[in-house]
């Protein structure tokens, strides 16, 4: 039988050999085409979650607050200058001979200073009470500090728990004491000043916190 | 964070060992699901902790800790000033009521601070946070706090006894009190912190009711009601 040309019938065989390779090649590409396309879907999605999940992390990261820096009541090994001491508490009647100048604790008068400024020295053994309590004693030089270094001072302070006092004999023209803490300062606008404060005023490492700084007894010279 | 994908590797791995790079792009990818999953939960974690967290240095939270414990220590002083002189014992009553609440209360604002890993002190001067967020009862930083006694009324009440001492107290302490309100009413303005807002409403509600007995007090002992400026 032969083919005859109006009648597509059978193709030869290189025609079926070629229609064949050329399903095949359709078949190859179209998979091929496929796959990149899943590839593409996948490395878009891959991206994308990697997107979300770095910026999750860093919304949570930047978000969240920092931890404070500050530890309570620390050591005051931060701040350049602070000395620390160890001594002991207890009531005493009479004169006190203190290890530091001015007394940083030690045993104490009965009766605790009233906080406040004083324009005279205050007496040694009620100041140091107060610091039992969680005051700060500020000294200075009366001769070395000026009015104006000392308005700088006193801006400084807190209005309470604080007491403010001249004191003759002091190394360094104003020196800032706590409990069993200390700092020797030549400027009055030290950024150090701040920096005790921080750490030391009302500290809950005194030996009694909370105590009153009031109610008990003013020193001569009480300016406010 | 992002562990590599992994490639089959064409030049080692022949035909019939396919099964190997199947295993070990199996690994890889958990190992990838593991690390993705746990930044995934660290970052919730994180996320969550932001409805509890941690007043800051300049939150209102802590201005209030301190403003207030300056507040109430001073509450205590005129209290046992008057406790000392007072020959009236609802006065003498009213005074040691007043003392032992606004010390214990004082401490709690301390424990907070300390908790919080914040100083008692602050850089800043007092009541800026009042200055700061909230609608009302905006405060000059620096300025002496509302209804806080003057070095002068404390002198005053100081040196005064009996009748005297009893009237200028209740004068000072319903002032005293306005001022906490005041206070205690900014912070609930400006937080979300459930324990500050207790501690705020408590001393809302108990000290206006101490102004009306107080009011009361006074008006028995012959004083004028006390009137005081808006705010």
């Amino acid at each position: 039988m032969n083919a005859t040309p109006a009648q597509p019938s059978k193709p030869t065989t290189k025609q079926q050999r070629q229609a064949a390779r050329d399903a095949k090649l359709a078949e190859f590409r179209a998979k091929e085409a496929r796959r990149k396309r899943t590839r593409g879907i996948a490395i878009g999605a891959g991206v994308v979650a990697l997107v979300a999940v770095i910026g999750l992390l860093v919304t949570a990261i930047v978000l969240t607050p920092k931890p404070a820096t500050y530890a309570a009541g620390g050591t005051g090994e931060t701040i350049e200058g602070v000395e620390t001491f160890d001594n002991a508490a207890g009531h005493v009647e009479g004169a006190v001979d203190y290890p530091q100048t001015p007394p940083a604790g030690g045993e104490h008068n009965p009766v605790w200073l009233n906080c406040g400024v004083y324009d005279e020295p205050v007496p040694n053994e009620a100041a140091v009470h107060s610091l039992e309590h969680g005051a700060l004693w500020v000294t200075y030089d009366a001769e070395k500090v000026t009015d104006d270094e000392l308005a700088t001072l006193k801006s400084k302070l807190p209005s309470t728990y604080v007491v403010l006092s001249p004191f003759t004999g002091l190394d360094a023209p104003i020196v800032l004491s706590g409990w069993n803490t200390q700092l020797k300062l030549d400027d009055a606008a030290d950024p150090r000043i701040p920096a005790f404060f921080e750490e030391y005023w009302q500290s809950q490492h005194v030996p009694e916190p909370g105590a009153p700084c009031t109610g008990a007894c003013d020193a001569p010279g009480k300016v406010s | 964070m992002s562990e590599p994908r992994s490639e089959p590797e064409p030049g080692r791995a022949p035909e019939p060992r396919a099964g190997r790079t199947r295993t070990a792009a199996l690994v890889v990818g958990a190992l990838v699901a593991i690390v993705v999953v746990g930044l995934v939960a660290f970052s919730i974690g994180r996320l969550s902790a932001l409805s509890a967290t941690t007043p800051g240095e300049t939150s209102a939270e802590a201005g209030f800790a301190r403003d207030m414990q300056v507040h109430h220590q001073q509450g205590v002083e005129l209290a046992l000033i008057v406790r000392q002189s007072s020959d009236d014992p609802a006065v003498r009553l009213l005074a040691d009521d007043i003392a032992a609440t606004q010390a214990q209360q004082s401490g709690q604002l301390a424990g907070w601070l300390n908790v919080w890993g914040l100083p008692q002190y602050s850089a800043e001067p007092s009541m800026s946070w009042m200055t700061r967020g909230g609608g009302h009862s905006a405060h000059t930083p620096g300025q002496p706090m509302p209804g806080l006694a003057t070095p002068g009324q404390i002198a005053r009440l100081k040196a005064a006894s009996g009748a005297d001492a009893d009237r200028i107290f209740l004068e000072l302490m319903i002032a005293h009190h306005e001022g906490a309100v005041e206070m205690a009413e900014a912070l609930v303005d400006r937080s979300q912190h459930e324990v500050a807002l207790a501690f705020a409403n408590a001393v809302i509600t108990s000290q206006r009711s101490e102004i009306e007995l107080m009011n009361s007090m006074l008006a028995e002992r012959g004083g004028a009601p006390v009137v005081l400026p808006a705010s």
